[in-house]
C-alpha cells in the first residue's frame, strides 16, 4: 500500500479545473450538470452543478442515500428524462460531443451502442413476451447491420460471455423462465452486446442475494477489465463500490460532496457525509456496540437549505457552513465541497 | 467428542440450565404449501428444531427462497405448522381456543420489512398504535392513547406526530412507528423480519440501536431475520443459517462468523463485500456456482450439495446429520470437522464415527 497524504500534507490548488483527470483520456466529462423537474407548483432543481469525468476503463462509483440524484444523474446522462417534465442544463461531453445537444435521433445511434445500461429489477427491465434472445438481438441490429442468424450468434455469444450455461437453449427462452441472477446477466449480456465503451449500471445487484451479487460483481468487474469497459456503478453500497471501482463519487442532496481515488477515498475521507456513510455500516468486528448513524434525513428539493446541504446532519458544523460551499479541487486530485477540510481528521472505513 | 443425532430428533441447546425453560421451542417444524397448478407441494421449512431463550437475541440467516420468512411468520402463530410443534413458555399455541389465544399470542409479536405497508395510510400514527390494543380489550380509549404515546415516545417519535399520516413520516420513523406498536402490548419476544432492509444506511444504525436499548429496558426476547449478515453480526447473540428449508449451521454468532463450519456459512460470510480497499481485505471470497434450488423438488442428500465446492458422492445418497462439534456449536455436513468446513483438516470425518 502506497502511502497517503496525511492532513496538512496537500494543498487546496485552484488553478486544477473541476472535470479534468489529471494526465488522462476523458471517455465523459460532464460539467455543471442541473437536473430540474416542472411540476404543476413551479420548477423543482433535483441536482446541481453535477461535475465529474470518467477515463477509459475507469471504474467509477457513485454513492449516497435515496434522494441524493444518483439514479437522476444516470437517467440524464442517455437522455432518458421525461422531456415534458424535465429540464437538464449544463454539458454532456462523450469523447468531446454534447449529448445534451443532440437531437433524439443522434442520442438513439449512442445509447446502447456507445453507452449501455443496466437497471435494478431485471424483471421490469425485460419484456415478457419475447425470448431473452430476439431482446439481445434486437438491440445488435439497431445498431450493426445483422442478419437475423447473425443476430442469433451474436446473442449466443453475449449470453455464453455472461457465465449463462447452454446459451443456444437460453435464447429461446423467455424472461419467467430464468432465476434472478440469470436474469440480471441477460441484462448485462444486452448492454454489452454492441461493446460500449461505458457501462452505467444502476444498483445492478441491490435485489439479488449475497451470493449471486459475489457473482455479478465478480463478472462486471472482469468484463470490463478484459474489454475495458469504463463503469458509472452506481449503489448506495459501499462494499460493492470497495470491490468493484477504481474512484468514488460521494453525492448529497442532489450535489457532488466528495470525488475520490477509491482506496483514499474509504480510508481517508474528507467529507464529513462520506465519513458519516462509511462509518455507519454494522461489521462483523464490533458486535453489540452502539452503532454510529447519521441523524436526520436527506433535505427534499423543494425545501433545499442554503449554504451547506450537509449542515444540519454534520457533526462539524460551525459557522461559516451556511455560506455556499464550492466543490474544490486539491492537488492530489481530489475534490471537496466542505469550508472545513484543511482542518477535519475525519474516520474512514478502517477507524 | 462430537454428539451425533439424527436430523430430525430434536437438538439439545445451549444454557442446559434445568431451572430455564425456553421461551420458544421448535420441534422438527414443517411448513409445506401446495402450488397452484400440479398437485407438487413447496417445502418451505422442512424439519428444524431450536430453542429460544428469555432475553436473548436469536439470528436467522438466510436468502430468499431459504424459508426463512416462513419460519418467523409460524413464530407468531400467522401459520399453522404442517408437522411438528412450537411451543411458547411450554404451550402449544396451536391446542388453544380462539379466545384463549388471542389471550396469549399478545406476547409474541412481529415487526415487518416494509414500514410503509404495515402502516394503514388512511389510520393516524397514533389510531394504528392503538389499535393492538382495542383488539385486546379491557382499557378505556383515554387509557390506549396514553400508552400509545407512551410509546411513541419510547421509540423517539415526538407526539405531534401522534395525529399524523403515514406518508408524512420517513421511513426510518414509519419503522419507529410499527416498533411501538407493538411494544404497547408488552411483548415478550418480536420477531423482526427484515427491519432494516427497507432503510437507508444512514439510519439503520439509529434503528438497530433503538432495538438493543428496548431490549435492555424491557428484557425482551427477538428472533431476528435478516439476509444481511453484517446486521445479523452485530445484533445477535446466536445465530441460525438456513438453506432451502433446513438449519445448516447453529452456534454463537461470533463463532458462526469467525469460524464456520458449513461450507454454505463459509461462502456466505465470504461474499458479503466489506467497504476495504482490497490491498487491506484478508479473507479469501469464495464464488458459489448457480442460485438456491426450488424448494418444491430440493436435491437428494445434503440440499446444498448442488453449489458445494466439496461435494462429493456420498452427499446425494444421505442426508448429514445434525452434530454438535464445538461446544454448543451445530452443523449439517458430513465433511465438517471442529477445525471447520471440508479441507479444513484431514484427520476428522463424520465418516470416522
Amino acid at each position: 500500500m502506497t502511502a497517503l497524504p496525511r492532513v496538512g500534507e496537500w494543498r487546496y490548488s485552484p488553478r486544477i479545473p473541476i472535470g479534468q483527470d489529471i494526465g488522462g483520456d476523458v471517455l465523459l466529462d460532464i460539467r455543471g450538470l442541473s437536473v430540474s423537474f416542472l411540476t404543476a407548483g413551479g420548477s423543482i432543481a433535483v441536482t446541481r452543478d453535477v461535475s465529474f469525468s470518467i477515463a477509459p476503463g475507469e471504474r467509477l462509483g457513485v454513492v449516497g442515500e435515496s434522494g441524493c440524484g444518483k439514479t437522476v444523474t444516470g437517467l440524464s446522462l442517455l437522455g432518458l428524462l421525461p422531456a415534458r417534465t424535465s429540464r437538464v442544463t449544463g454539458e454532456i461531453l462523450f469523447e468531446g460531443r454534447d449529448l445534451n445537444r443532440m437531437t433524439p435521433d443522434q442520442m438513439r445511434a449512442i445509447r446502447g451502442r456507445e453507452i449501455g445500461m443496466i437497471f435494478q429489477e431485471p424483471m421490469t427491465a425485460l419484456d415478457p413476451v419475447f425470448t431473452i434472445g430476439e431482446q439481445i438481438g434486437e438491440a445488435y441490429r439497431k445498431h450493426f447491420p445483422a442478419s437475423r442468424t447473425q443476430a442469433r450468434e451474436r446473442a449466443i455469444e453475449a449470453l455464453a460471455q455472461v457465465g449463462i450455461p447452454l446459451p443456444a437453449r437460453r435464447h429461446d427462452e423467455y424472461p419467467h423462465q430464468l432465476s434472478g441472477g440469470m436474469r440480471q446477466r441477460v441484462m448485462i449480456a444486452m448492454a454489452l452486446v454492441c461493446e460500449p465503451k461505458l457501462l452505467i449500471a444502476d444498483e445492478p445487484t441491490t435485489a439479488l442475494d449475497v451470493t449471486v451479487q459475489a457473482q455479478i460483481t465478480d463478472l462486471l468487474l472482469d468484463l470490463s477489465q478484459r474489454q475495458g469497459t469504463a463503469l458509472m456503478f452506481i449503489t448506495h453500497d459501499l462494499g460493492v463500490v470497495a470491490e468493484v471501482c477504481t474512484r468514488m463519487l460521494t453525492m448529497y442532496a442532489g450535489e457532488v460532496v466528495e470525488d475520490a481515488p477509491i482506496e483514499e477515498a474509504l480510508l481517508h475521507p474528507r467529507h464529513p457525509y462520506t465519513s458519516g456513510l462509511l462509518r455507519s455500516l454494522p461489521r462483523l468486528a464490533q458486535r453489540k456496540t452502539q452503532l454510529p448513524s447519521i441523524p436526520g434525513r436527506v433535505p427534499l428539493p423543494s425545501a433545499m437549505p442554503a449554504g451547506c446541504r450537509f449542515r444540519e446532519r454534520c457533526p462539524h458544523s460551525q459557522a461559516g457552513c451556511e455560506a455556499e460551499q464550492s466543490l474544490r479541487g486539491f492537488d492530489d486530485g481530489r475534490r471537496v465541497r466542505c469550508v472545513r477540510v484543511e482542518e477535519l481528521n475525519l474516520p474512514g472505513a478502517a477507524a | 467428542m462430537s454428539t451425533v443425532m439424527r436430523s430430525d430428533s430434536p437438538s439439545i441447546d445451549v444454557k442446559q440450565d434445568a431451572a430455564s425453560e425456553p421461551l420458544l421451542s421448535v420441534r422438527d417444524l414443517k411448513l409445506y404449501f401446495p402450488t397452484r397448478d400440479q398437485g407438487a407441494t413447496v417445502k418451505a421449512i422442512d424439519g428444524v428444531s431450536f430453542d429460544v431463550f428469555a432475553g436473548e437475541t436469536f439470528g436467522i440467516i438466510g436468502e430468499s427462497g431459504s424459508g426463512k420468512t416462513t419460519l418467523g411468520r409460524a413464530l407468531v402463530s400467522l401459520l399453522k405448522p404442517t408437522a411438528g410443534t412450537i411451543r411458547h413458555a411450554g404451550t402449544d399455541l396451536t391446542t388453544l381456543s380462539a379466545a384463549q389465544l388471542r389471550q396469549e399470542r399478545r406476547h409474541y409479536q412481529i415487526v415487518f420489512q416494509d414500514p410503509s405497508a404495515a402502516l394503514n395510510p388512511r389510520q393516524t400514527i397514533l389510531d394504528s398504535v392503538c389499535e393492538p390494543l382495542e383488539i385486546q380489550g379491557g382499557l378505556s380509549r383515554a387509557e390506549r392513547e396514553q400508552r400509545a404515546l407512551e410509546a411513541l415516545s419510547r421509540v423517539g417519535i415526538a407526539p405531534e406526530y401522534a395525529r399524523r399520516y403515514p406518508h408524512m413520516l420517513s421511513g426510518g420513523q414509519k419503522q419507529r412507528v410499527n416498533i411501538a406498536r407493538v411494544l404497547t402490548l408488552r411483548p415478550r419476544l418480536i420477531v423482526c423480519d427484515e427491519v432494516v432492509a427497507a432503510l437507508d444506511v444512514s439510519i439503520r444504525g439509529d434503528v438497530l440501536n433503538l432495538f438493543a436499548e428496548l431490549q435492555r429496558d424491557f428484557g425482551l426476547t427477538y428472533v431476528f431475520i435478516t439476509h444481511d449478515l453484517s446486521v445479523v453480526a452485530h445484533v445477535s447473540d446466536r445465530v441460525a443459517v438456513t438453506y432451502l428449508g433446513r438449519f445448516v449451521e447453529l452456534g454463537p454468532t461470533q463463532e458462526v462468523s469467525e469460524r464456520p463450519m458449513h461450507p454454505y456459512t463459509e461462502a456466505l460470510m465470504s461474499a458479503e463485500p466489506i467497504p476495504l480497499p482490497a490491498s487491506m481485505r484478508t479473507h479469501k471470497r469464495i464464488v458459489l456456482e448457480g442460485e438456491i434450488p426450488s424448494p418444491i423438488d430440493p436435491p437428494s442428500g445434503c440440499r446444498f450439495r448442488t453449489r458445494c465446492p466439496h461435494v462429493q458422492a456420498m452427499c446425494a445418497q444421505e442426508e448429514p446429520a445434525w452434530r454438535e462439534l464445538r461446544p454448543s456449536h451445530w452443523v449439517a455436513c458430513h465433511f465438517a470437522s471442529a477445525e471447520g468446513p471440508p479441507g479444513s483438516t484431514t484427520a476428522i470425518t463424520a465418516l470416522s464415527n
